[in-house]
């Protein structure tokens, strides 16, 4: 530290200064060892393997010892995949679910988290660890059970179908969760277009999934999925936002009270700005936790249901693990490509969201 | 210096034990046995099968290993070259891992081969080899709910039941609370049907006929209850699968396994239910389908520790008390691998579960050749279209079997 007061311009304590920057680094390095280590072993390296293992024909079972454990076989699997094979409709299909999936969950609970944040945040609001531990806990529980629960929820003669039923007379059980239907689907034949009616454009094939097919909407099951999906995360991301908002002072609203700022305009003008690399951030686990889902897609989907919840993760998992083939290097092409797709993604959100982390 | 002391005294033992441990080790054989963990009795039986085992060769040690994640266990072994001398190899699983190469070939090592039933040989078997020994096995057989017959006026289904009597006996126990069979959307469930009919996946010239009439006239039956609402998915009768539709009593009739006996005991004891074979197909056929486990031995054990893991394959699997006779005597679902033990498993479950048993006979384990998972995929697909009414059967069928044409061609 010294060397820094006296330095300039004196060649002897430059010199100090050098291998006191140096000392810095080797310090700065050291500490951040640790987890560059962990990072790398656990998070890196394996991301590099998969990549690697994805130009081959590894089946993942014939031991890597073995003369001929595997070929490098190039871009084989991604045009297995992606291009010209025989399951790309599959692929296709995988990716419209997912991004369904993707656009019906992260906004409504992002939303659902910041107003229920902004709720039990409230001063006049009372018992308010009751509401935080209530809003939180389907967060906690497990996915599975949660899953289980919604699958016994939503079964054709399930409290769901019972209390619709009792509310209106007329009400014909849906079995939500074996139903395929789109959603979109469903709203253009209540008013009259069909298939048959919109003309033979939309049977035009684009990426071996015909057009009608793309703007299915998301199934009714799949729906199904999203809301159980909502109803668990929204909790998590509720308490981060809870804690951004305890962390802006009392005395900016002070401040726009006096000048007469309405709470909506306080809300709009204060609340919102002040939380936005929050919301990035929310945002950002939404849009990776959702192109990622797996567990709920592996419990709720069922033998009716396989087109239209499929998701890619799953897809993934079912490539390397069931079936009669399994294949851990085309499993391995998949999660590359989904991979790339969820950086792609948060890279164009961090555009749009714009929550640049160096302004905080 | 004290501390030096005892380092060196540390090194001294730690060097002695080792020594022991090598010179004893010359004369004990270790062998590693993976499989994957069922329900707790099964665990247990399958602990007491091997302690029995070490008790009769003391030369032999076994660290067994009952893994919950058996697969994912079982192939980061595999990848890594070091894994168990003896583990358990799922029908489905064959077929990649023999050309793998992980599996010995066992046709010299498994005793009394032609006890093991013909179509549990037959998926244990590549290029004429016999790989593994068969542990035990499940069938499907039609399970019938016996006050639903009786209040409907008819009668159980007899040994000689056709396609026609079971499609009568459907529309005759529909009513408001239930139709007459659940039909889950599953290809092992209607393949049963396939098989009864004659089809098969290649005929005998080794070309595709997934789609030939005696196929397309068993999906198109299997559909019919769906079609003419004597039957339906269990998914719309509030069931998550065929069992817990039968059980609630949804539905009068269903295919499912051996496995539902515990499953309709436990949860529905007050359930009448009865089981019968698969009706008869129209050409007089019988099928049904098999699902098997068998006990393989690693192709990375040489010596020694070869023929202890055979001797023990041998013992789990055999003619001995231990092996197919103790599956029998233990009378959990799964039944015995031989035939000469299947009256004994009647006798230990009930006579009236003798259908799975009498299936056992003519069944087949529906298992594709390797590089025709893309046929799985297609198959998959069909079925659900067709029993979601999406999709004519023949059109279904002939996209399902167009695929694995193309995979045929690619193959040449």
């Amino acid at each position: 530290m010294s060397a820094a007061t006296t330095a300039a311009g004196n060649p002897v304590a430059i010199q100090d200064q050098a291998q006191q920057n140096r000392s810095d680094a080797f310090a700065g390095l050291s500490f951040v060892a640790p987890a560059a280590i962990v990072l790398f072993v656990f998070l890196i390296l394996p991301l590099l393997v998969a990549l690697y293992f994805s130009f081959t024909n590894w089946s993942g079972t014939r031991p890597l010892d073995h003369p001929e454990a595997y070929e490098v076989v190039g871009l084989k699997n991604y045009d297995r995949w992606l291009v010209s094979g025989r399951r790309v409709d599959d692929f296709y299909r995988a990716i419209r679910n997912t991004l369904y999936y993707v656009i019906g969950v992260v906004p409504v609970q992002t939303v659902f988290a910041l107003l229920l944040a902004v709720v039990v945040n409230q001063r006049w609001l009372t018992r308010k660890g009751f509401f935080r531990t209530a809003f939180y806990f389907p967060s906690i529980t497990s996915s599975i059970v949660v899953s289980f629960i919604f699958l016994f929820l939503f079964s054709a003669g399930g409290p769901i179908n019972a209390v619709l039923g009792a509310l209106s007379p007329n009400y014909e059980p849906v079995a939500w969760t074996t139903n395929n239907d789109g959603l979109f689907h469903l709203l253009l034949e209540s008013l009259g277009i069909t298939e048959d009616t919109v003309g033979a454009w939309v049977e035009t094939e684009i990426m071996d999934i015909d057009i009608w097919e793309w703007i299915a909407g998301p199934s009714v099951a799949l729906s199904t999925i999203m809301a159980l999906a909502i109803w668990t995360t929204t909790g998590t991301l509720m308490v981060i936002y809870l804690a951004a908002l305890q962390g802006i002072p009392s005395s900016v609203y002070e401040a726009a009270e006096v000048d007469g700022a309405t709470n909506w305009a306080q809300f709009r003008h204060i609340t919102l700005p002040l939380l936005k690399p929050t919301t990035f951030f929310v945002v950002t686990l939404g849009l990776i936790g959702t192109f990622q889902v797996f567990d709920q897609i592996y419990v709720l989907q069922n033998d009716q249901t396989g087109r239209t919840t499929t998701s890619v993760a799953y897809l993934v998992y079912n490539t390397a693990f069931e079936g009669n083939s399994p294949n851990l290097a085309e499993a391995s092409a998949i999660a590359i490509v989904l991979f790339v797709i969820i950086f792609i993604a948060t890279i164009l959100q961090r555009r749009f969201v714009g929550g640049d982390r160096a302004e905080e | 210096m004290k501390i030096s002391r005892t380092i060196g005294l540390v090194l001294i033992c730690a060097m002695w034990y080792t020594l022991v441990g090598i010179a004893s080790a010359q004369d004990m054989v270790t062998l590693r046995v993976w499989t994957g963990s069922s329900s707790p009795v099964e665990n247990e039986f399958k602990e007491a099968q091997i302690a029995a085992f070490e008790e009769a060769n003391p030369g032999i040690d076994v660290e067994l290993l009952i893994s919950p994640d058996y697969g994912t266990q079982i192939r980061a072994g595999f990848a890594s070259g070091d894994y168990a001398e003896v583990f358990t190899v799922g029908q489905f699983d064959f077929p990649q891992w023999q050309h793998d190469g992980l599996l010995a070939p066992g046709s010299m090592y498994i005793e009394a081969q032609d006890d093991i039933y013909q179509g549990l040989r037959d998926a244990f078997t590549a290029d004429g080899e016999l790989y593994c020994a068969a542990k035990d096995f499940s069938t499907l057989a039609l399970l019938y709910n016996i006050d639903a017959f009786e209040a409907a006026g008819i009668d159980a289904p007899s040994a000689d039941w056709t396609w026609n009597d079971m499609a009568a006996a459907a529309a005759a126990t529909t009513n408001d609370d239930m139709v007459g069979f659940s039909a889950a959307a599953d290809k092992f469930r209607w393949m049963t049907l396939f098989y009864a009919n004659g089809a098969d996946v290649f005929d005998m010239d080794g070309a595709v006929a997934f789609d030939s009439d005696a196929a397309i006239e068993a999906l198109g039956f299997y559909q019919s209850f769906v079609a003419d609402g004597t039957g339906d998915l269990p998914g719309n009768l509030n069931a998550g699968w065929n069992g817990e539709a039968f059980g609630q009593a949804s539905a009068a009739m269903t295919i499912e396994g051996n496995w539902a006996i515990g499953y309709l005991n436990d949860t529905f004891p007050d359930l009448n239910w009865g089981v019968a074979e698969i009706p008869v197909a129209p050409n007089g056929g019988r099928g049904t389908l098999t699902f098997t486990e068998c006990w393989a031995v690693s192709s990375r054990a040489e010596g020694a520790v070869a023929e202890a893991a055979w001797a023990l394959v041998n013992f789990l699997t055999g003619e001995g008390e231990h092996g197919g006779h103790a599956v029998a005597a233990a009378g959990f679902g799964v039944m015995p691998a031989r035939a000469q033990f299947a009256d004994l498993w009647s006798e230990t479950v009930g006579e009236e579960y003798a259908a799975f048993v009498t299936g056992a006979g003519y069944a087949t384990a529906p298992i594709f050749p390797l590089g025709f998972g893309d046929l799985d995929a297609a198959v998959n697909e069909a079925t659900s279209l067709v029993m979601t009414m999406e999709d004519d059967v023949a059109d279904a069928l002939t996209e399902a079997a167009d695929v694995a044409r193309e995979i045929q061609a690619e193959m040449e």
